[in-house]
């Protein structure tokens, strides 16, 4: 048995089981049935493992599913296996799409009913027609908005430099105590910047109170992830002739990484770092929205009042403010690229 | 006297390729060493194991007289201070002047925090100015070295490991990515820091006509083992083919 029968396998096993589920779960139980249930019986679940061992045995018996095709690598399955592998494949990709449409509740009738347009209609047409009164108003929340991104960013810089170092293997490789401190930080990094900065929000405002300063924090957090992550990517990249060159010269570890890695990634960091003021910018605006600050916060505001004139204004002045800054953020990137 | 000793030294990689096979090999002092062979014959692995940068699988390293095959941190730093090295590469920093490029090979001889904020004392700047002048290079010093051309940039690496006192230069295909003209002008001034300065050098060449002219010694690799030691007039035909394989022809750079 190579690693590809055991690839094979798992596929076909994963696979089997999946479509079980979507067979029992979304075409028996809600076209058929009519009622689903939120809990699995163990009658069930042995059903769906079933399936996955059945799909299994299908495979190592005929030799014509996409388990069997993944387990032939580079060998040549008859034609009328490639066809089973090829008809299976399509049967999951239509069952998921069914089962997406039923999950998703989608309803065209809903999104083209006369009422639903006609709501449409005048909402969008008040946005069209912008409540320019309160422009002094949306431009100091928008400020206060654009300085949270900032001191997010200001504060999230230091940590993400030494990290960017820290979390890079060719830096760290050398000794199996730093290699260990690598490897965890790396899984800290990765878990950090995969909590939505939202949900950070969510946290922060429950510690030191909801408002702008828990939006900046909840950024900060999202910050130091993110540019640890492309940092230390970029210090992984970096020539390793320069390095051995410096290394060769009998220069102290710190010293090899000041004038061997250093000055390769100086002007990548600095584009990286514009890119996350940018795109703080613009999640600072999404924070606002819970609670955090400035224009999200005015957003919700007016939205609460179904003041879909001001609502306009606002949405115009988040427009404005982001497309210059995508534009400078990118030119500047251009420049030091 | 013999200032580099390979005994008996070994290079298995961590993907089985035995780069080097039991390699016993002595550099005399302020000599001026060719090592040849086909790529993958093991030329670099022999150089990058005399500094460590490669560590020998087995067998003894020894530099003057003192065995360094197992040295660790301020040990093995002040040891590689004594041997310079120039790559094929040149490995410079293109965004960095000069100057700056050259005071990298005294990092040994800074504290970690001068050299941080590049604080570098007086008489440091004044020494990378004169070996500046030794490559001729001295009124581009305040360039960078992004302006210049490759042979410049080997003889910035030249300043660079001039920087260290080097008792040794150990040199990894230094003009392999040069042309004709530029390769001699290169080797001349490693040859004039072996004879002005008596650092004994050892390089790795592809060119005969080069070796021939600027080598004392030639040793051949063939599959990670010496199969040619010698003067480089010693170097016939026959020698020739066995070191190349029987396809080889000679092709002279002058």
């Amino acid at each position: 048995m190579t690693r590809r029968h055991w690839q094979g396998i798992v596929v076909d096993f994963l696979l089997g089981t999946y479509a079980a589920v979507v067979l029992h779960r979304v075409v028996w139980q809600h076209m058929v049935v009519g009622s689903g249930s939120e809990t699995i019986s163990a009658v069930e679940l042995a059903a769906y493992v079933g399936g996955g061992a059945l799909t299994v045995a299908i495979g190592l018996g005929c030799r014509c599913t996409l388990g069997a095709w993944i387990s032939a690598g580079g060998h040549v399955l008859r034609p009328w296996q490639q066809a089973g592998a090829l008809h299976w494949g399509l049967s999951l990709l239509v069952l998921t799409v069914w089962a997406g449409w039923v999950v998703t509740k989608i309803s065209p009738l809903e999104l083209f009913s006369p009422q639903g347009l006609e709501s449409a209609g005048r909402l969008f047409r008040a946005l069209l027609i912008p409540e320019f009164s309160i422009l002094d108003k949306a431009l100091a929340a928008m400020v206060q908005t654009i300085y949270i991104a900032l001191m997010a960013t200001l504060a999230g810089l230091p940590p993400a430099l030494l990290l960017g170092f820290l979390a890079a293997r060719n830096v760290m490789r050398r000794h199996p105590l730093t290699f260990a401190l690598y490897a965890v930080l790396r899984v800290l990094i990765n878990f950090t910047r995969s909590v939505e900065p939202l949900i950070w929000a969510v946290i922060f405002s429950v510690w030191v109170g909801i408002g702008p300063f828990a939006g900046m924090l909840a950024m900060t957090v999202h910050t130091v992830a993110a540019l640890a992550k492309l940092y230390s990517e970029q210090v992984e990249s970096v020539d390793p002739g320069l390095i051995e060159a410096v290394e060769s010269t009998g220069a102290h570890p710190i010293q090899v990484v000041w004038f061997g890695i250093v000055p390769q990634v100086v002007l990548p960091f600095l584009a990286f770092t514009i890119y996350r003021w940018d795109t703080n910018v613009r999640m600072a605006t999404v924070i606002g929205l819970v609670g955090g600050g400035g224009i999200g916060t005015l957003l919700m505001q007016y939205q609460g009042l179904a003041r879909w004139h001001e609502v306009g204004l606002i949405v115009l002045v988040i427009a404005a403010v982001v497309w210059v800054l995508d534009y400078a953020s990118a030119r500047l990137r251009e420049v030091l690229a | 006297m013999a200032l580099i000793e390979l005994h008996d030294v070994s290079k298995v990689f961590p993907n089985g390729v035995r780069a080097l096979d039991g390699i016993s090999l002595q550099v005399q002092q302020g000599e001026f060493l060719a090592v040849i062979g086909l790529s993958g014959s093991g030329k670099s692995t022999l150089l990058r194991c005399i500094n460590r940068l490669t560590e020998p699988t087995t067998g003894r390293v020894l530099f003057d007289g003192q065995d360094v095959t197992h040295l660790q941190g301020r040990e093995l730093r002040h040891f590689r201070q004594r041997i310079g090295m120039i790559f094929q590469q040149f490995n410079v920093v293109e965004r960095r002047t000069v100057l700056e490029n050259v005071l990298v090979g005294a990092l040994g001889r800074v504290s970690v925090w001068r050299s941080l904020v590049g604080s570098f004392p007086q008489e440091l700047l004044e020494e990378a100015l004169r070996n500046l002048e030794v490559v001729g290079l001295a009124e581009k010093a305040y360039d960078r070295v992004r302006m210049l051309s490759g042979g410049q940039k080997q003889r910035v690496a030249i300043a660079r490991a001039l920087m260290q006192r080097p008792q040794a230069l150990l040199a990894d295909e230094p003009v392999a990515s040069l042309d004709p003209a530029t390769s001699h002008s290169v080797m001349r001034y490693l040859e004039e820091v072996n004879q002005r300065f008596g650092v004994t050098v050892v390089c790795s060449l592809h060119f005969l006509s080069l070796v021939r002219r600027y080598a004392q010694r030639v040793v051949a690799l063939r599959a990670g083992r010496i199969v040619f030691e010698g003067a480089p007039a010693e170097i016939t035909d026959e020698w020739f083919r066995h070191i190349y394989g029987e396809e080889a022809q000679e092709v002279e750079i002058r």
